[in-house]
């Protein structure tokens, strides 16, 4: 009980000299050293904050409907198709590492995938998940190519076009998907035909000069043929499979753009 | 015997099919039944029919699965609701999301099977013995009952009998229009409305087009035809008669008021001009019209500053009409409820929201059937969910509806014509778009707006005058092409129709035209030899685009205008491609203030995107269709 007393007392003391040291400073000199300090923590704090917004994770699985995206979906995260796919009604999303990596040691950051519907009643969905996305994969039916390379380059155009893409120059990989089998296109054939239909698209939509509500932007040089490499975001090519799992080229784009 | 039964998410992941009937399924049924009805907002229908099967499925919204079975089409499973509904219980008890295969799941199905075809079979023991009238009668109906051909009526006539059967699968649902197999089967299996059905059955059209028939008849040409003659003939003996009619009375008769001897000459008074329409008229003045930007250039600002309002407004409502209900309930219970979101959705509660909804949609003008549609589909895909913490049912559903709404106006297929007149230009033919509607919708006016808007894309455009009926007609084309300063082709009144149309295309071939719009007469959809000639004029020309012209005052006509009109195209029609509307374009849209609910309505019935929308009576006065504006608008 004495030792508290003199305990208290002792602080006391203190208190009274802190309190005789403070006032022997010249206000204004106080209210500058408390100012100072307050920016200073706000200052710490706010750049905690900007520092704290990581990069987003989430990469978008697009195209038309039937070109195999669920089933990319799926290998990419289980390594197996299951049993099967139908006609995606809503989309598929999951935040994983991929199956190939499960052996890597050591923490991995996990990738968001989301596959979105390619049925166009539901292409709305599409445009909710542009605003967060980091990357795009669009996926292409190498097999059933020429029917569809209207509709795919349409969709492709619909993609580049949009503002958040071609603000934040969200990287698209254009995956050729079912190469297993044997009347498949290659990826180059198919470059240059969605190129082609791109030009024909862009002379088509943008001869509005001025208002034009289907599209944010245009794309492309004018006055020369569209290529790939005019887009502001990268756009590469690449092949998968599916079915049998060979999903290496679209796994090297990911990581190149969320690192592990 | 049941052909296959699969489970699968909604995200498209199939998580079990019955390997005991491991039979491969011809086509591929699913993803059709997926994109055909589960997407275009029909999954409140009793089932589906595809090619040979016939598909019935049953949601479980709380964990999102699909459970679809699939069986011939001429077998009649009375069993298969009871069974969708029981492996939809057994199965939400095992289902895991983690999980990705469920071999066990095996034979607790195959326990269920046997359980439903038992009690299957005492059902159909029991119908039997309480059978007294013509079996023979029946057996007829048997083999009629698996074709279409019913109308709301003879539904409504069925349906005190089909309650007594599949009561725990169907739940009595009288509002479906596809006279499916089952429904011939409640008319089988009721005995005392037997002969009344008969009857109903015999004398009554289709009022709705099927939109399985409609694929059918999309994809297979001939077949499709030839089973829909058959349909037709056996199913509807009155319609057969009547198509025997028409060939007689092919021409009017004009109509004698007095005795005095009826004048027998026509009155022609078709101008000896030449082809392009410079007549032996006065100089009219001829301003190169040039009103600046057509609106469909334009981008169409709408404030946001209404939404937030109309939200405030509409919640009010909401709250007004929930606060009824609610006291049935117990307000506290029902509140709790909503904050703590754990109820799950039951069709009891969700009736008085979707009750209201459907009265608001009306209000603005959707036809009735297409409300009731709607509503059965959005029902069907929230029941058993989960209500989320905090929501109220109403907003839920109005979610639904809203999303439904939005996912029936986005057009399936891309609605850019440039790109196909481009296209077409490629191949060095002319693009051939045809007007078509029932009479004073404005078929002339809007095709000289659509003629304005091609026009001011650096395309050619030629027009077709191919109304030869309507005084007048070729005189309005003709004014508007001299405004435009565009060739038309015109041929006067009097000439068939289908020919005029064929020479102004090979005229537009010789003179290079990018564009030919062809004016058609305007006809009443159930006018048999007037949908003839169109019919005739479609064949002949094979347009690229059969635009169908509707205004949007229309109300609950517009169902019957397009239905019947696609089904007469599709009669009609002779070997190879049967070609169906392929679009819409909107009329009168500056008359109707908020009541845009004809927009929606036509695009249920045909699914045929709206194209165009005309909004005023100038060149520039047409534009695209906002989905989001008239979505809002419509849930206003």
């Amino acid at each position: 009980m004495e030792k508290l007393e003199d305990l208290k007392i002792v602080a006391e003391q203190w208190w009274n000299q802190g309190i005789e040291y403070l006032q022997k400073i010249p206000p204004n000199q106080l209210y500058a050293a408390i100012g100072v300090l307050l920016f200073t923590t706000v200052l710490l704090l706010l750049s905690f904050r900007l520092v704290r917004r990581t990069k987003s994770n989430t990469v978008l699985l697009s195209g038309l409907t039937g070109s195999g995206k669920t089933v990319l979906f799926y290998q990419l995260r289980d390594g197996s198709s299951h049993q099967g796919t139908v006609t995606s009604m809503e989309p598929n999303e999951g935040t994983f590492i991929f199956h190939t990596e499960n052996s890597k040691k050591g923490k991995i950051k996990p990738v968001h995938l989301v596959d979105v519907p390619g049925h166009s009643r539901l292409r709305p969905k599409l445009e909710e998940f542009l605003p967060q996305a980091a990357a795009i994969v669009f996926v292409v039916d190498a097999l059933e190519f020429l029917p569809n390379c209207r509709a795919a380059s349409e969709y492709l155009y619909d993609i580049l076009t949009n503002a958040n893409v071609v603000k934040k120059k969200i990287p698209v990989l254009l995956c050729c998907n079912k190469t297993d089998k044997l009347t498949a296109h290659t990826k180059e054939f198919i470059r240059k035909q969605m190129e082609k239909e791109i030009e024909k698209l862009r002379a088509s939509r943008s001869a509005v000069s001025t208002a034009d509500i289907a599209n944010d932007f245009t794309i492309g040089i004018e006055g020369e043929v569209f290529s790939f490499s005019h887009c502001g975001n990268k756009v590469t090519v690449a092949e998968a499979s599916g079915l049998n799992g060979e999903t290496v080229q679209i796994q090297d784009f990911i990581r190149e753009y969320i690192k592990p | 015997m049941l052909e296959q039964l699969l489970i699968f998410t909604r995200g498209g992941l199939i998580l079990w099919t019955c390997k005991e009937l491991g039979n491969a399924l011809k086509g591929s049924p699913i993803d059709t039944l997926i994109r055909s009805c589960l997407l275009e907002e029909r999954s409140g229908e009793v089932s589906f029919n595809y090619e040979a099967y016939t598909l019935k499925w049953t949601f479980h919204n709380d964990l999102g699965l699909v459970f679809v079975a699939v069986y011939q089409r001429i077998l009649h499973l009375l069993y298969v609701d009871d069974l969708l509904n029981m492996v939809k219980e057994s199965f939400s008890e095992v289902y895991d999301p983690k999980r990705m295969s469920y071999d066990d799941f095996e034979e607790t199905f195959r326990q269920l099977r046997k359980e439903a075809e038992a009690r299957g079979e005492e059902l159909r023991k029991s119908k039997q013995v309480g059978k007294g009238l013509g079996s023979v009668k029946k057996q007829g109906q048997v083999a009629k009952s698996g074709l279409d051909g019913g109308s709301k009526q003879s539904n409504g006539e069925s349906g005190g009998g089909s309650k007594k059967d599949d009561g725990d699968g169907d739940k009595g649902k009288v509002g479906s229009l596809m006279m499916m197999m089952t429904n011939g089967n409640h008319a089988n299996d009721s005995d005392k409305t037997d002969d009344f059905v008969n009857g109903k059955e015999n004398t009554t059209d289709n009022v709705v087009v099927d939109p399985s028939k409609l694929l059918k008849l999309r994809s297979k040409g001939v077949r499709g035809r030839g089973g829909v003659r058959k349909i037709d003939s056996i199913g509807n003996k009155s319609s057969k008669v009547t198509a025997v009619e028409p060939p007689k009375k092919a021409t009017k008769k004009n109509r004698v008021w007095d005795d005095a001897a009826p004048k027998q000459v026509k009155l022609d008074f078709t101008d000896s001009v030449g082809e392009n329409g410079n007549g032996n008229e006065e100089h009219v003045d001829i301003v190169a019209a040039d009103q600046g930007e057509s609106m469909m250039d334009k981008e169409e600002v709408f404030s946001s500053d209404g939404e937030s309002e109309g939200d405030d407004d509409d919640d009010d409502e909401a709250r007004s009409d929930e606060k009824p209900e609610a006291k049935k309930k117990g307000w506290f219970s029902s509140v709790f409820q909503s904050i703590t979101g754990k109820a799950n959705l039951e069709r009891t509660d969700l009736e008085p929201a979707l009750k209201a909804l459907k009265e608001r949609l009306m209000t603005k003008n959707v036809a009735e059937e297409i409300a009731e549609k709607l509503c059965e589909s959005v029902e069907a895909s929230l029941e058993g969910k989960k209500l989320a913490s905090f929501t109220r049912i109403s907003s839920t559903v109005q979610g639904a509806m809203e999303e439904a709404l939005i996912r029936i106006l986005t057009p399936r297929r891309s609605i850019d014509i440039m790109r196909d007149v481009h296209a077409a230009k490629e191949q060095r033919r002319p693009y051939v778009v045809v007007f078509v509607g029932v009479n004073g919708v404005g078929k002339s006016t809007n095709l000289a707006k659509v003629a304005y808007w091609l026009q001011q894309h650096k395309v050619s455009v030629m027009m077709a005058a191919c109304d030869t009926f309507r005084s007048g007609a070729v005189e309005q084309l003709r004014t508007h092409a001299r405004r435009l300063q565009i060739p038309i082709f015109e041929k006067g009144y009097e000439k068939d129709p289908a020919v005029v149309a064929k020479e102004a295309i090979q005229e537009a071939t010789r003179n290079g035209s990018d564009v030919v719009l062809v004016d058609t007469a305007g006809r009443m959809q159930d006018n048999e030899p007037l949908m003839r000639a169109l019919s005739k004029l479609i064949n002949l020309n094979k347009p690229d685009l059969v635009l169908f012209v509707g205004e949007a005052l229309v109300g609950n006509d517009a169902v019957d205008q397009l239905s019947k009109f696609n089904q007469k195209l599709s009669d009609l029609s002779n070997t190879g491609t049967t070609r169906l509307i392929d679009g819409i374009l909107l009329t009168k849209f500056d008359t109707i203030d908020d009541k845009v609910g004809a927009a929606l309505s036509m695009v249920y019935i045909s699914g045929a995107p709206v194209m165009f929308v005309g909004c005023g009576q100038s060149y520039t006065d047409l534009k695209k269709l906002n989905v989001k504006a008239i979505v809002k608008t419509l849930l206003k």
